[in-house]
């Protein structure tokens, strides 16, 4: 039997405004619209230090009667021991399907924004060293910011994304939203009628960055040149977003975001 | 039409004519599209490198990761993709990332980290192909990339040893191996009757896991629990790659070789007893004389659709 899901259930991310990056944003983003779609209710906390209570380290965690979950796969596993599921109606091979495009996501998408984040100069010094350790005071701002740079080097390295260019990323991300648009084709949702957590995560990380104002507008420019998955982001957005006013409504954080970055 | 070019690659072992799941992706790729590559075989007379290894050599033109030799390939015209819709194409992608999350990091264990297959098969097999003061450091090196890729991609606090991801990385390879063949099902390829990018890209990755033989095998049990996948690359190997039946090391070849000598003999034994019958029954004027049966022995699975055609 599934239990209750309580009323004080809340999603950590860190402070919207001044600190929170690109990429944690668009999985915190994703979370948050898959939640809505299962109409579990959350509310949304910023904590300066979220990426460390978190139980892996990566942001966003939930923490939900005594139990703490952090990342969307698993946050998706525990949801569904709950009893709430979104991909139950899909058959054997659509949830292959639905696995792989996450995992293209995963891939491509959030270690391009990744990469641009913590690997390209001028952004890391404009943006993300100032928002990084903005809650902290100086010298802990810079070295934090340092070590989280020298940790997501390593990892680009390994997978040998180190040794790309930034256009070359830049076209990976094209070729990423060319997949998923050609995927999604005239449909409103990726497996038709119903979104799923394949949709939820889309969402997050595609409405993120196209909300999200960086040193230039190339890596939104990618995703609008696809004007389905644009029509997507706003159909979900005004779906499950709109007529809230707490702070999870993307409506203020996007002119929030607009204005500041900088 | 091109320029001719030259792939170096790892050997191949087992029954397969690579034993490193990029080499093999590669060429794969280059049988189903028609491309003409020459295979330069790293051998211990072979001068060091300090690339990645599969390597495609064309006029001045290096190039060094698969995906990126695959797109080289296609440009000049060797495409293997060409009918398909673009829908499927996405697919071949997202199939491709789940390959390389869920897959390969285990893949990597089972190969270069796993003490017992490590030290037994793997370091001798890869010292063996390799020139003496590289041989010594070579294998050790790709074992700690590989180890270092596993830690930084799938662990991360709490998880900062090896043995407490390697339950999960299991865990999302048998995973993938079960969405795998669901996705193929019955059918010959990926996508119908042709084979793609993608059916090389699982081929490459599977055919390793299947044939391989190491002491801890887990993985490859799983595999072969999935008759379809198992089909799949045996298919390949035999219209593909032109290599024995049922591509076993030579011991095990003799022990199929003897099995079916019995069972012709036993078979033989069983059409002089119905000879013998015959005669009998010929004398009473019954029956038309039967035919016998004869053995046929297992020719290798001709593939119907041709292997070397060139797209336009």
């Amino acid at each position: 039997a599934a239990e209750p899901w309580p009323e004080n259930a809340a999603l950590y991310q860190q402070l919207k405004d001044e600190q929170i990056l690109l990429s944690d944003n668009a999985s915190s983003l994703a979370v948050q619209a898959f939640l809505q779609m299962c109409n579990l209710p959350i509310r949304v906390v910023c904590r300066a230090n979220a990426e460390y209570m978190s139980p892996s380290g990566k942001v966003p965690f939930i923490h939900v009667g005594n139990q703490v979950v952090s990342e969307l796969g698993p946050i998706v596993q525990f949801v569904k021991a709950k009893g709430h599921s979104l991909s139950d109606g899909l058959d054997e091979v659509q949830k292959a399907e639905m696995k792989a495009y996450m995992e293209l996501v995963n891939n491509m998408l959030l270690t391009a924004e990744l990469y641009l984040q913590w690997c390209d100069d001028v952004t890391v010094e404009e943006i993300t060293h100032p928002r990084y350790g903005s809650p902290y005071p100086w010298p802990l701002n810079r070295i934090l910011s340092y070590q989280k740079q020298w940790e997501v080097k390593r990892k680009m390295k390994a997978i040998g994304w180190a040794g790309k260019t930034l256009e070359q990323v830049l076209e990976d991300v094209d070729q990423c939203c060319q997949a998923l648009s050609q995927r999604l084709g005239t449909q409103p949702y990726f497996f038709n009628k119903q979104p799923t957590e394949l949709d939820a995560l889309v969402f997050g990380h595609l409405f993120t960055i196209l909300t999200t104002q960086l040193i230039t507008d190339e890596l939104s420019e990618k995703v609008k040149n696809y004007s389905n998955l644009t029509a997507f982001c706003r159909r979900i957005e005004q779906q499950y977003f709109e007529g809230h006013d707490k702070d999870s409504s993307t409506i203020a954080a996007r002119s929030a975001k607009k204005s500041l970055l900088r | 039409m091109a320029a001719p070019m030259e792939l170096k690659c790892w050997g191949g072992d087992w029954g397969l004519p690579s034993v490193h799941p990029e080499s093999l992706t590669v060429m794969a790729y280059a049988k189903f599209s028609g491309a003409p590559l020459t295979v330069n075989i790293i051998s211990s007379s072979w001068k060091a490198s300090k690339g990645d290894i599969p390597v495609l050599i064309s006029e001045d033109k290096v190039i060094s990761q698969p995906a990126k030799i695959l797109n080289f390939l296609r440009k000049q015209k060797y495409n293997a993709d060409y009918e398909l819709s673009a829908k499927q194409g996405a697919d071949t992608l997202a199939y491709i990332a789940l390959l390389e999350e869920k897959l390969l990091p285990a893949l990597l264990h089972t190969f270069w980290i796993e003490a017992e297959n490590y030290c037994s098969v793997t370091k001798p097999w890869f010292a063996s192909r390799i020139a003496f003061p590289l041989s010594l450091y070579l294998p050790g090196k790709m074992s700690r990339e590989a180890l270092n890729r596993i830690l930084l991609t799938k662990g991360g606090p709490p998880l900062y040893s090896v043995t407490e991801v390697e339950a999960q990385i299991y865990r999302d390879a048998k995973e993938c191996l079960n969405l795998l063949s669901k996705r193929l099902g019955t059918s010959q390829f990926f996508f119908g009757d042709t084979p793609t990018t993608l059916d090389a890209f699982v081929f490459g990755f599977l055919a390793p896991i299947y044939k391989v033989c190491f002491p801890r095998v887990q993985l490859q049990e799983h595999l072969k629990q999935l008759p379809n996948l198992c089909r799949f690359c045996d298919d390949i190997l035999t219209c593909y790659f032109r290599l024995s039946v049922s591509g076993h090391s030579p011991a095990g070849q003799d022990t199929a070789d003897a099995n079916l000598q019995k069972l012709t003999q036993l078979v033989n034994k069983e059409s002089n007893l119905i000879e013998k019958m015959d005669d009998n029954l010929r004398k009473s004027p019954q029956h038309p004389p039967r035919k016998l049966t004869t053995l046929k022995l297992a020719a290798g699975g001709e593939e119907s659709s041709p292997f070397n055609r060139l797209s336009p």
